[in-house]
């Protein structure tokens, strides 16, 4: 199996702790729905060299500690101190917390008061968020979304970190439906899903392309495989 | 009655376009980059281009459902707390939109680029009402700030150099701009961000309405739209009702049919589902959040219930119809186009817009085809255009050149019994000028010469030879107007090829395949001529006989335009069924003699090879080149992706719309074929022939010329 390395060449590996609790109970984060075992060969690997192709940038990690290392590590590199984070598990939420605390980094979470916004996640420098699942053929990192502050964490901060689980990246796009249909079925009134394929981009003058018009101009994908 | 200079309009903006060199080019690479990154990507999925099956019967099952899901989409939405509104046309819908901005006192709309709120000219009722109105797509933006209306579909700017652009945020920001693509965009995001964090109103179009989830799917590569419809507390998004589909799969096939189809991308950077309308943050600070769908009809009911338009409501709006039409290609879409641009913006003009205005560009179409065969959703755009062209034809009369040209058999016959005289009239330089000024023919196009000796003629006095009481198979040489009048030497070596595999050939009574009365609009004539055809080829085929064509465009009519003229009547499509191309035949005839022998005849020859545009869908052009390679040619295909120009007869006609759009379109293939070195241009359309030998300086035959040869050695 090829090894998967991020494009700056860390490869993030070495957290001492296991992401023991799964998901808060809202229905927003499923179990998975595959388990390791039967995932096609290589599918990370097709995930990764697409999402790169579409200038995002990829990270493995292998606990939710090494998650909130390479979530500092891109507040560190773009030059931040201010992070916005969307809804994560409990667990990665509470390591993260400790670790932004621990390096004097401002961290932004849920719930997030409205009168604040959209001006206070317009502020930070980063924005972290969870992903559901993946789809490697399109190198899309999928958010399911029931309040409009998720959407702008993946939005307004010129950076953007999307976790995935690895099990949860699927081949194809046209596979995405029973999950979609579940959610939306799960949310009744408001729900967004969001497919997220690197950062913003265009190329509106002279078919140049160029990166972060509105949206992010970085993307980054940490990849959870414990 | 004819108007004299009715186009003359239109005339004057290609003039001007054509003029325009670093558009043209600007224009010229990136529909070519669309193109061949849409045929990488589409070779690269599973089923290739087996995905616009998919995506066409998608939309055919939605659309024949249209109402109830539609229904099913609103009740959907209402049920997740939006609200939906049944727009009638533009005017109500604008009013509907207004009565928002009165009671939100709303002093700002930021916008994410939709077509549908273009068709009904949302910004302008809005600006009067005292809204500033903001276009936040890039490209949208840029035009916008200089009141243009877009170039291309998917690239709006793309006309606009990185110095224009410079300057028009230099005005727009009051402020230094430098001429760097990078230094722009960080200028726009700046001038764009408070926009965004404080407009009033945010306003989308939709991609997709889910009738299953209530769910609209948005599509964007800047994101804006995530942004539009996610900070300002009302939000209104204006779609059109064809645009609703079933299941949350048929919306994943669109999802992925737009930007592959677009620009060769699996999804655009962003695609939001978006199922009612959620809270920002949480407490009670911000104002009421809404969300309105405007469902708009403007004329789509009624387009449903046109046998022949109704195939535009299968539009997806992905553009890949203009990046491959010749023309739009080298005028752009401020000529080509009113509000919807391009191939399929012909026929949606005409039923959103009106007649008239989809009148005014229609003639730039050259029924070349290609769009049809590029459409995600396999739309039958050229017929629907042919009857555009025909709707304003029985209006206002056709042009005279048109009238003469779809009359072009009962010329070439008159030519024929008049011949020489007739073909030393067509080279005298007073003539032709004459003719020119009488009949709009340009006199600098070399036209073929009128033989006295007819293949009718020759055949009739021949007879049909039967070379064994058993023939391998037996056909009807379709020979239409060339091969019949101008050059039935290589009819008549077309006969001699199939009779050599052991094939019987008669030459029954048959007309011209009538393929101008489709490219000019005479729809009742081509539906009269293709009943004609038909009818005198069914006989021959119920009896057992094959229908084989020597010019692409005859076999294209007899199987693609004919059954469709003929509404599918069994005739037509068994006879269709029956038609080949003549190369295809011959390749079939040699392997039923146990495979082609490979020879060494044209060895050190090298071939160009053109695939006229009427062969693509016939998977036509490859086996003569087979043919000549078995010969032991070097053979090269040749190609930009789209026409050459000519369209038939087309580039005959003197003036914009005729020989001068027809060399501006030419122009990249020439270039291509003389920097293939290549010896011997190679094609099989006996027009597209006299295009690239005038073009390239390059000898051009028909393959079957470098058969005579053959006979000759022999």
């Amino acid at each position: 199996m090829k090894k998967v390395i991020s494009p700056s060449g860390r490869r993030l590996t070495g957290g001492r702790f296991a992401l023991t609790l799964m998901a808060p109970d809202r229905g927003i984060f499923h179990e998975s729905s595959k388990g390791g075992g039967d995932m096609a060969e290589g599918v990370i690997e097709r995930f990764v060299s697409k999402y790169e192709t579409l200038s995002g940038r990829v990270h493995m990690a292998d606990s939710t500690e090494s998650v909130a290392e390479a979530v500092l590590a891109v507040l560190r590199d773009a030059g931040g101190t201010r992070l916005a984070a969307a809804e994560l598990p409990d667990a990665l939420m509470k390591t993260l917390e400790g670790r932004c605390a621990d390096a004097g980094v401002d961290l932004l979470k849920p719930p997030y008061d409205g009168s604040a916004l959209p001006g206070a996640i317009d502020a930070a420098h980063v924005g972290v968020s969870w992903a559901e699942f993946a789809v490697a053929e399109a190198g899309a990192l999928v958010e399911f979304a029931t309040n409009d502050a998720t959407r702008l964490v993946s939005t307004l901060p010129r950076v953007h970190l999307g976790i995935v689980r690895a099990e949860e990246i699927q081949e194809s796009l046209m596979d995405a439906g029973p999950r979609i249909r579940a959610f939306m079925a799960a949310q009744p009134e408001n729900a967004t899903v969001t497919f997220i394929s690197g950062p913003s981009r265009t190329a509106d003058i002279e078919m140049r392309l160029t990166l972060g018009v509105h949206g992010p101009e970085m993307a980054h994908a940490v990849i959870l495989d414990q | 009655m004819m108007l004299k200079g009715r186009y003359q309009q239109l005339e004057e903006k290609i003039d001007r376009a054509l003029k325009e060199r670093s558009s043209r080019t600007a224009l010229y690479r990136a529909m070519k980059r669309g193109r061949d990154s849409r045929h990488r990507a589409v070779g690269a999925l599973p089923g290739g281009e087996g995905f616009r099956n998919e995506v066409r019967s998608v939309k055919v099952r939605c659309l024949e459902q249209q109402d109830e899901l539609v229904d099913r989409f609103a009740t959907k939405v209402r049920e997740r707390g939006a609200r939906v509104f049944m727009a009638n046309d533009g005017p109500d819908a604008i009013s509907y939109i207004l009565d928002i901005v009165k009671k939100r006192s709303a002093r700002t709309v930021a916008k994410s680029k939709s077509l549908t709120s273009e068709e009904i000219e949302v910004n302008h009722p809005l600006e009067e009402a005292g809204v500033d109105v903001i276009e936040t797509d890039l490209g949208e933006l840029i035009i916008q700030k200089v009141n243009e209306k877009p170039f291309h579909l998917v690239f709006p700017a793309v006309h606009k150099t990185a110095v224009e652009v410079a300057e028009i945020f230099r005005e727009v920001t009051q402020q230094d701009v430098p001429q760097d693509v990078d230094a722009i965009m960080r200028i726009v995001r700046k001038y764009l961000r408070p926009i965004f964090l404080n407009a009033d109103i945010g306003m989308t179009g939709a991609n997709v309405g889910v009738a299953e989830t209530g769910a609209i799917v948005i599509e964007t590569n800047e994101g804006n739209a995530r942004l539009v419809s996610s900070i300002p507390d009302v939000h209104i998004c204006i779609m059109g009702r064809e645009k609703v589909v079933d299941t949350v799969e048929d919306a994943l096939q669109m999802m992925l049919a737009h930007p592959i189809s677009a620009v060769g991308q699996h999804l655009t950077t962003y695609v939001t589902m978006m199922g009612g309308r959620s809270p920002l943050g949480v407490g009670d600070g911000r104002s009421p959040r809404e969300s309105h769908i405007i469902v708009l009809d403007n004329g789509r009911s009624r387009m449903r219930e046109d046998p022949l338009f109704k195939d535009a409501l299968n539009c997806i709006r992905c553009g890949a119809c203009m990046n491959i039409c010749p023309t739009y290609g080298v005028v752009g879409g401020h000529t080509f186009g009113y509000i919807y641009p391009g191939p399929i913006g012909i026929p949606w003009t005409s039923e959103v817009h009106g007649l008239d205005k989809a009148a005014e560009f229609a003639p730039l179409c050259v029924s070349c085809g290609l769009c049809k065969e590029i459409c995600p959703a396999g739309i039958d755009i050229p017929m629907m255009i042919a009857g555009v062209k025909d709707r304003d034809g029985e209006q206002n009369g056709h042009p005279r050149v048109n009238r003469i040209l779809m009359a072009a058999e009962g010329m070439a016959k008159f030519g024929c019994a008049t011949a020489p005289l007739s073909n030393w009239m067509m080279r005298n330089g007073l003539f032709r000028w004459a003719m020119e000024a009488f009949t709009g023919i340009d006199r600098r196009r070399a036209l073929p010469p009128f033989r006295r000796r007819t293949l009718p003629k020759w055949f009739r006095k021949r007879g049909a030879v039967q070379r064994s009481k058993d023939p391998v198979r037996q056909a009807v040489f379709f020979a239409d107007i060339y091969a019949a009048y101008n050059a039935p030497e290589l009819g008549r070596a077309a006969v001699g090829a199939l009779e050599a595999l052991g094939c019987e050939v008669i030459l029954p009574r048959q007309r011209g395949s009538g393929y101008p009365y489709i490219g000019y609009g005479d729809l009742k004539r081509a539906e009269k001529l293709a009943d004609e055809n038909v009818r005198l080829m069914l006989p021959h085929v119920e009896a057992g006989y094959d229908v084989v064509a020597t010019e692409p465009t005859a076999a294209y009519c007899l199987k693609v335009s004919y059954p469709k003229l003929l509404h599918g009547r069994a005739d037509a499509q068994a006879v269709a069924d029956r038609t080949y191309e003549l190369f295809a035949y011959l390749e079939m005839l040699e392997t039923l003699a146990g495979g082609g022998e490979q020879t060494t005849l044209y060895k050190g020859r090298r071939f160009g090879f053109h695939v006229s545009c009427h062969q693509r869908p016939l998977d036509a052009g490859r086996q003569a080149m087979d043919y000549l390679r078995r010969r032991g040619a070097q053979v090269e295909l040749v190609e930009t992706g789209t026409c050459c120009g000519m369209a038939g007869t087309f580039g005959m006609k003197k003036g914009m719309l005729g020989y001068e759009l027809s060399q501006a379109v030419g122009e990249p293939l020439f270039q291509a074929f003389q920097e293939a070195n290549v010896d011997t241009i190679v094609t099989e359309s006996s027009v597209c022939a006299i295009h690239l030998r005038e073009g390239t300086g390059i000898k051009v035959i028909h393959p079957l010329e470098l058969l005579m040869e053959e006979g000759e050695a022999g």
